[in-house]
């Protein structure tokens, strides 16, 4: 059980703007104060983690579902107020693991690091396409990462307009991918400075609601791959400009359910058009979507099983694509 | 162009490793006027390394330790060939942030090694693509030198 102090110990402004939130209003119980965040899951709705001299009230969980797995509540990621100034934000607590990740046959090593994600943190601020934040230490040194809340939509559901490929393809991509691009800058930008994204994914890009620009969330995942350390962030980049321009995921059972492509498409598929790790992924989208031109259509292919060249940084792959918007087609009448 | 009887054998724990001294003594063996490095570049500690409380000093004197015998192991193959033990030294380094590949290649411009020697593992390309391949990374990185590839 951990440790905590009762309300007495708040400054009178903070202890004010607790009794008068609507958080506490609710609760039947007096809130918690806790300045030591090791056990979190002790730490409750209604709560209050003061560190560095801020207080912040806890006033819901932050959720993650991933591809089909329900959404799941995560106890170390709580979303607060801040006591003093009643801004919002999202705390993270320190919570390590360890796993080894799949990636079809071959299994990567993972970690949580918090200080990863602070030393990050501090790197990005101010510049584009991050999440920003700052952290704080709590009264035994775990680091308490303060994030600014998103202030958008994922950027894979936004995609979806509910428009035919054909339109998205020629209308709506090019910008996507002139937003990408600035994506594909931070994460240079990271490997110049030796980081690694380390869980680069389509629901880890989000689009701010007012500017419009895609930016990064979550950066306190590292893996270890010595000889090829940003290996996995490129291929993970990858992924995302395939998913960007098919606007999903293409396996098999996607393409026979669609009429406009069926039993046909499948069958003109070889091994060699499927990814290089995921190995039921069609990565030859030009194959269903045959306007998808060459310049663009190649860059996916280097994530190919019938690859024999690949990307070894990220500046690669940016000026490719850069060549690619550039020469971008126009849509022509059928 | 460095002079190439100035070797570097890159030597870990695998077999291919030892197929690789055992390759070299049997050239060397032969030859007057070879130097041969015994080199093991070892990457840094993964990442939750140091939540147990160790340091990268004991990481390094445990590396450091099994390199020992892995020069021990591929002198005795050398000098069973006949390479005289005076043509023979040993290295052990840390690669810190720069690849395996990169590290050897550092220490073979610094020093003026003509030759690096690397047993050759066999990957897949998907294998290559994430987790590297020191062989290829030298033959494409390496300047003014030969790199012998022994399978």
């Amino acid at each position: 059980m951990a440790a905590y102090q009762t309300i007495a110990v708040l400054p009178e402004t903070v202890a004010r703007n607790l009794k008068e939130h609507r958080v506490t209003r609710s609760m039947r119980r007096p809130s918690r104060v806790y300045t030591d965040t090791t056990d979190f899951t002790s730490i409750d709705y209604g709560d209050v983690i003061a560190v560095e001299d801020r207080y912040f009230l806890i006033t819901s969980y932050t959720k993650e579902g991933r591809f089909g797995v329900d959404e799941q509540i995560k106890p170390w990621v709580p979303k607060v107020v801040d006591l003093a100034t009643m801004a919002h934000y999202i705390l993270k607590l320190e919570f390590r693991e360890t796993f080894a990740m799949r990636l079809g046959q071959f299994a990567v090593n993972c970690y949580r690091s918090p200080e990863k994600e602070a030393r990050i943190l501090e790197l990005v601020q101010g510049r584009p396409h991050f999440m920003q934040g700052e952290t704080l230490v709590d009264a035994v040194g775990n680091l308490v990462r303060v994030l600014e809340p998103v202030g958008g939509n994922r950027m894979d559901k936004v995609i979806h307009t509910g428009s035919s490929h054909r339109h998205y393809f020629f209308n709506e991509l090019p910008a996507i991918l002139d937003q990408f691009l600035g994506c594909l800058q931070a994460i240079a930008f990271l490997h110049g400075n030796g980081f690694r994204h380390g869980d680069i994914r389509r629901d880890h890009v989000f689009v701010d609601r007012n500017t419009g620009l895609f930016y990064w969330i979550d950066f306190d995942y590292d893996f270890y791959l010595p000889e090829k350390p940003f290996a996995l962030d490129l291929f993970e980049l990858g992924n995302i400009l395939i998913y960007l321009t098919g606007r999903g995921d293409y396996h098999p059972r996607e393409i026979l359910a669609d009429p406009a492509m069926g039993d046909p498409v499948v069958r003109s598929l070889s091994a060699a058009d499927f990814s290089l790790l995921a190995r039921n992924r069609v990565v030859n989208l030009q194959k269903l979507f045959p306007y998808i031109p060459d310049v663009l259509n190649n860059i996916l292919l280097h994530f190919s099983a019938g690859a024999d060249v690949f990307y070894e940084t990220v500046e690669e792959i940016h000026a490719d694509l850069r060549m690619a918007l550039a020469q971008y087609p126009r849509e022509t009448a059928r | 162009m460095s002079d190439w009887k100035r070797i570097i054998i890159a030597v870990d724990d695998s077999p291919r490793s030892i197929n690789a001294v055992e390759y070299v003594g049997s050239i060397a063996g032969h030859l007057s006027g070879v130097h041969l490095c015994l080199l093991h570049i070892y990457p840094e500690p993964p990442p939750d390394y140091y939540q147990s409380g160790a340091t990268l000093d004991e990481y390094k004197m445990d590396q450091e330790e099994r390199a020992k015998l892995l020069f021990a192991r591929a002198k005795k193959i050398l000098q069973a060939h006949g390479v005289a033990p005076q043509a023979i030294t040993t290295r052990c380094r840390i690669a810190g942030a720069q690849s395996i590949s990169a590290a050897i290649l550092e220490l073979q411009t610094q020093e003026e090694y003509g030759t690096i020697v690397v047993g050759k593992r066999g990957i897949s390309k998907a294998e290559e693509f994430l987790f590297g391949s020191i062989s290829n990374a030298l033959i494409h990185n390496g300047r003014d030198i030969a790199v012998w590839v022994i399978g």
